[in-house]
């Protein structure tokens, strides 16, 4: 704001008394009731670029994590078989919020290799399998109700590898394979098995490791 | 001085923005949460359609949620009450269950620090309860050892009880439930 502003210095000092005092107060006063609609005009705006990073912030936050599961686990189950995390390898973060009645061996996955198998055997305890993709979150979930013949099996793909694999079926025949489309390329796929009691951990470790995740070919 | 209006607003936004984001998702979210007496549960947590609060709550962490149809996850820090549940009172953990598979109760710690408890016993799972001649549920939640099913406490201090149902049909519809459905925890007394 420069000098000329000054509403005193434009009448010239020194202020001669009775009502040029009184202008200068309603000036003053003035001057502050725009000074304050402009902070509260500035504070509005200021809101509303907040409510904006606010909904960006929440939404990139999956997009850009890197202590997530999907990636602290990036490097278990290359060997073609689930590996536990309960307790956490050495080295490796500790699961969150783990229930300590369940064992659970995770695999993960990369779809942009090709589509990706993934075979349990059932066993006595109940078994769960659940595919979690990159930056949080459940895709997909099935228990071993579903096994057929004592086995539960399925493939995970993008949906790209979806629509190929529908075009390469022939004509008329319909698919025996379930197929589960992953929303990211890169995942986890975890067997959970609930504990009946303490002394089922090395018979539920057993079942969930027994969990094959491999190409498909 | 536009500069410092600009700085301002710039400062305002990014700030209550980045800030307000990071508050919302440092716990689990309010948004998406369902309240049945004593528990809260978050039907949508391990559903495909989760929303982007538990999203990204989950994504913060190594956190691999119970998928909605493998199970369902119900937290208490309050008893029936609406105390918040301590270490130096004595709880009995009451009623039903509602139908699963399986289902695991355990004490875990708002902080999620491991549990300094007097036994290495951090959960109990229905098939290792001792029911009364009726068939009831009643387990004693204690830092001391208590007759028939002990859940050992922390000695002090805050805690949550956590229900685990594995493989049940209520997950999808977890929100509408009541709470007769599920155990009461109710405060015996305190040291």
């Amino acid at each position: 704001m420069s000098t000329i502003d000054d509403p005193r210095l434009l009448d010239g000092p020194p202020l001669p008394p009775g009502p040029a005092r009184a202008t200068a107060t309603t000036g003053w006063l003035g001057r502050l009731g725009r000074g304050l609609r402009r902070l509260t005009l500035l504070t509005l705006m200021g809101l509303v670029l907040a409510g904006i990073v606010h909904i960006l912030a929440v939404l990139l936050i999956p997009a850009l994590a890197e202590r997530d599961a999907a990636s602290a686990y990036a490097s278990l189950g290359n060997g073609g078989h689930a590996e536990l995390v309960t307790p956490a390898p050495t080295g490796l973060p500790v699961m969150a919020e783990a229930d300590p009645s369940s064992v659970s061996a995770v695999c993960s996955y990369d779809l942009g290799t090709g589509p990706v198998r993934v075979i349990a055997h059932i066993g006595s305890l109940p078994l769960g399998l659940t595919l979690h993709r990159r930056g949080g979150g459940v895709v997909y979930a099935i228990t071993d109700r579903a096994a057929i013949r004592g086995v539960l099996e399925f493939v995970v793909m993008t949906q790209e590898q979806l629509d190929e694999r529908l075009a390469q079926d022939e004509e008329g025949e319909t698919s025996r394979e379930l197929r589960v489309v992953s929303s990211s390329p890169q995942g986890l796929i975890v067997a959970r098995v609930m504990l009946r009691r303490q002394a089922d951990r090395s018979e539920a470790e057993a079942l969930a490791t027994s969990v094959a995740c491999g190409p498909v070919d | 001085m536009r500069v410092l209006e600009l700085a301002y607003v710039i400062a305002l936004g990014a700030g209550l923005g980045l800030a307000s984001a990071r508050y919302a998702v440092a716990e689990r979210p309010w948004i998406g949460r369902a309240q049945v007496g004593a528990w809260t549960t978050w039907p949508k947590s391990g559903a495909r359609d989760t929303d982007p609060y538990m999203r990204a709550y989950l994504a913060r962490g190594v956190h691999l949620p119970l998928g909605a149809g493998e199970g369902l996850e119900l937290i208490a820090e309050r008893d029936d009450a609406g105390q918040p549940l301590d270490g130096r009172c004595r709880y009995a953990v009451t009623g039903v269950t509602p139908p699963a598979r399986g289902w695991s109760l355990g004490v875990a710690d708002p902080a999620r620090g491991p549990l300094q408890l007097a036994v290495a016993r951090e959960s109990f799972t229905n098939a290792e309860l001792v029911r009364d001649e009726r068939g009831g549920l009643r387990i004693v939640a204690a830092a001391t050892p208590e007759a028939g099913n002990w859940l050992p406490l922390p000695a002090s201090g805050r805690f949550q009880l956590r229900l685990r149902l594995y493989d049940t049909p209520i997950s999808s519809h977890a929100g509408e439930l009541r709470p007769e459905a599920l155990p009461r925890i109710t405060r015996i007394d305190c040291r």
